[in-house]
């Protein structure tokens, strides 16, 4: 490692990326470390990919304030942003790669393994425990401790505490959870990263824009798929279903179609999973599940 | 089984003007009001939007949500350009020139409308142009980070007053921006909201079939600012009108009316709990925000009385 370590946190809008970021500049800060934190995002709403960085550094002082490209360590916090972003991007030879799953640390190497340190832990299920909702970046503070050692799991104890109050507790028991269960692969030298291609949009280069940034192609959002940023995804009872279209009347994407039997379905690619028609739903025909 | 209030929802039109793939929260109150008022206008229309979340979601370059012809301004002056566009259709067709029909619609936030292009719109209301003004009032600054409009209710915790030890949050009364448009002496004044669909498209029928300018004010659930679980947008701004908060009214050339009107108006905790910009509320302020709805109700109800 350099004598900055740079840290790229990759999450949803709402899980607390840019929290957990924080609360790690603030305990390396508290152990004496210069230290960074900031995010970055597009104006994307909750649910949307969002990225976070930290530089921490033992004396050198940190100048540079730009996005980092190439982290020692990167931390995933939604296991379903490993099929759809390329979150080992940069990521040195060495570095550390901690990933929130409740595959497995075998499974997850097969899919995103590489010349890095793999660090695996079910955040998801210890949050779900401990604080009863699925807000996993305290979590992953434990796991990412754990794999990296980068500050003590004692010093953020106190930042817990100034940022969650009487919340802290549980974040803190959910944190020493993450990091007694999350299970480590050491470093193998030599191992390639797989090759695969990532749904990411594409990125128009000022060239290619028309002048004034005029849009000729109407409705052509239709191609951008929002469906990823969703953590449940509605699941209709037919033998309740009564075909109403309540759900599809409240549906904000406008995204349920009636099928041809007349019943009304979910387009995925666009379904944001908030749930509206599961609250709605006359019958109570429409549950929520896990995506 | 056989009713058709259970199946009127399949009577909305399937056509999008408004297509998916917009960057919205997820349960977004705001962009499914949207959803009902562009299924309401149909494709004949120009949309001239302000700065706002509306704008922000569906027009991210390279794509657009859109399906009919859309402008993006400042956050100050749809309503001026909107004042704009309309004029030029008027000059053209003076000189021979044969366009298609289109309604001029203009459709800002409650930050544009209550605060930022309030000038601009009491303007194009005296000018008397033949447009609508749409209003999509979710309480505060939510794009940039839920900071306080003055549509923001008494009491509402917000970015810029945040409720704790030195404040309680907003600490002013929203303003009443149906009443200013009505004191300008239009046509057409509704409020509306995304939870009662079919009255909210019946008002942007009748607001776009008026001579002259008209205004619709939608309530905007916002989930994010305000703290609710995303799949309870809905059962909010139900409340919001069962406890008299938003009453939904409209204003037929200076004559009120009141479109639901319980014979008991639910408290206003009811609508205050589920939400955690209100979660710091001590009872005294719950009661003094009880008090003026009743207060504001009573006097919404004594005008459609007369």
């Amino acid at each position: 490692m350099n004598d900055i370590t740079e840290i790229r946190w990759h999450g949803r809008g709402g899980q607390g990326a840019v929290t957990s970021a924080e609360l790690l500049a603030l305990t390396a800060i508290k152990e004496g470390n210069i230290a960074q934190a900031f995010p970055s995002f597009g104006p994307e709403r909750r649910g949307a990919p969002v990225i976070a960085f930290n530089r921490i550094s033992a004396g050198k002082p940190i100048r540079s304030r730009a996005a980092i490209a190439e982290p020692d360590i990167v931390v995933v916090l939604d296991p379903g942003l490993l099929g759809i972003i390329d979150v080992t991007r940069g990521l040195r030879d060495g570095g550390v790669l901690i990933v929130n799953s409740s595959k497995g640390l075998a499974t997850v190497n097969s899919e995103i393994g590489g010349p890095w340190k793999l660090a695996v832990v079910d955040a998801t299920a210890i949050a779900r425990d401990i604080l009863k909702r699925p807000i996993v970046n305290t979590a992953m503070l434990g796991a990412l401790i754990k794999a990296t050692g980068v500050v003590n799991l004692e010093s953020l104890t106190q930042p817990l505490e100034e940022r969650f109050g009487k919340l802290s507790e549980i974040n803190v028991q959910a944190c020493s959870k993450a990091y007694k269960e999350a299970v480590v692969m050491e470093y193998s030298p030599g191992v390639k990263k797989a090759e695969k291609v990532y749904p990411i949009e594409k990125s128009l280069s000022w060239k290619e824009l028309n002048l004034g940034f005029v849009v000729t192609e109407m409705g052509n959002a239709r191609s951008y798929r929002t469906g990823y940023w969703k953590s449940e995804r509605p699941v209709r009872d037919n033998a309740k279903c009564i075909k109403c279209g309540m759900c599809a009347l409240f549906c904000p994407e406008d995204c349920i179609h009636q099928d041809a039997e007349g019943y009304f379905e979910a387009d995925e690619f666009y379904c944001k999973g908030c749930g509206i028609c599961a609250r709605e739903c006359w019958t109570g025909a429409i549950t929520m599940v896990e995506a | 089984m056989e009713t058709l209030s259970i199946y009127a929802p399949r009577l909305v039109t399937k056509r999008q003007s408004l297509t998916p793939g917009h960057r919205a929260c997820s349960g977004c109150g705001e962009a499914l009001a949207l959803k009902f008022v562009m299924k309401a206008l149909g494709r004949d229309v120009i949309v001239v939007m302000s700065t706002g979340c509306m704008e922000i979601i569906s027009s991210q370059l390279p794509y657009t949500a859109w399906e009919v012809p859309w402008i993006h301004t400042l956050f100050e002056n749809a309503a001026t350009v909107a004042t704009g566009v309309e004029s030029a259709r008027k000059a053209l067709a003076r000189k021979g020139a044969s366009l298609p029909k289109a309604k001029v619609v203009a459709i800002g936030g409650d930050g544009a409308t209550f605060d930022i292009g309030l000038g601009a719109l009491s303007g194009a209301f005296e000018r008397g142009h033949d447009f609508l003004y749409v209003c999509l009032d979710n309480e505060a600054y939510m794009n940039t980070g839920i900071q306080r409009s003055s549509a923001t209710p008494y009491g509402a915790s917000t970015t810029t007053q945040p409720a704790g030890k030195a404040s309680f949050g907003q600490s002013t009364w929203k303003k009443n921006m149906p009443a200013i448009a009505v004191a300008h002496d239009i046509a057409y004044v509704a409020t509306a909201s995304a939870s009662y669909p079919f009255d909210l498209m019946n008002k942007v029928k009748k607001a776009i079939a008026v001579e002259g300018p008209s205004y619709l004010h939608i309530f905007a659930v916002c989930p994010t600012g305000w703290r609710i679980p995303t799949d309870m947008t809905i059962r909010v701004g139900r409340l919001a009108v069962e406890t008299g908060v938003f009453p939904l009214y409209e204003v037929e050339n200076g004559k009120y009316s009141l479109n639901y009107d319980p014979p008991q108006l639910r408290p206003v905790i009811d609508y205050l709990k589920p939400q955690g910009r209100f979660r710091h509320l001590t009872p005294e302020m719950v009661d003094k925000i009880q008090q003026r709805v009743n207060k504001e109700y009573a006097r919404i109800k004594e005008k459609a009385a007369q």
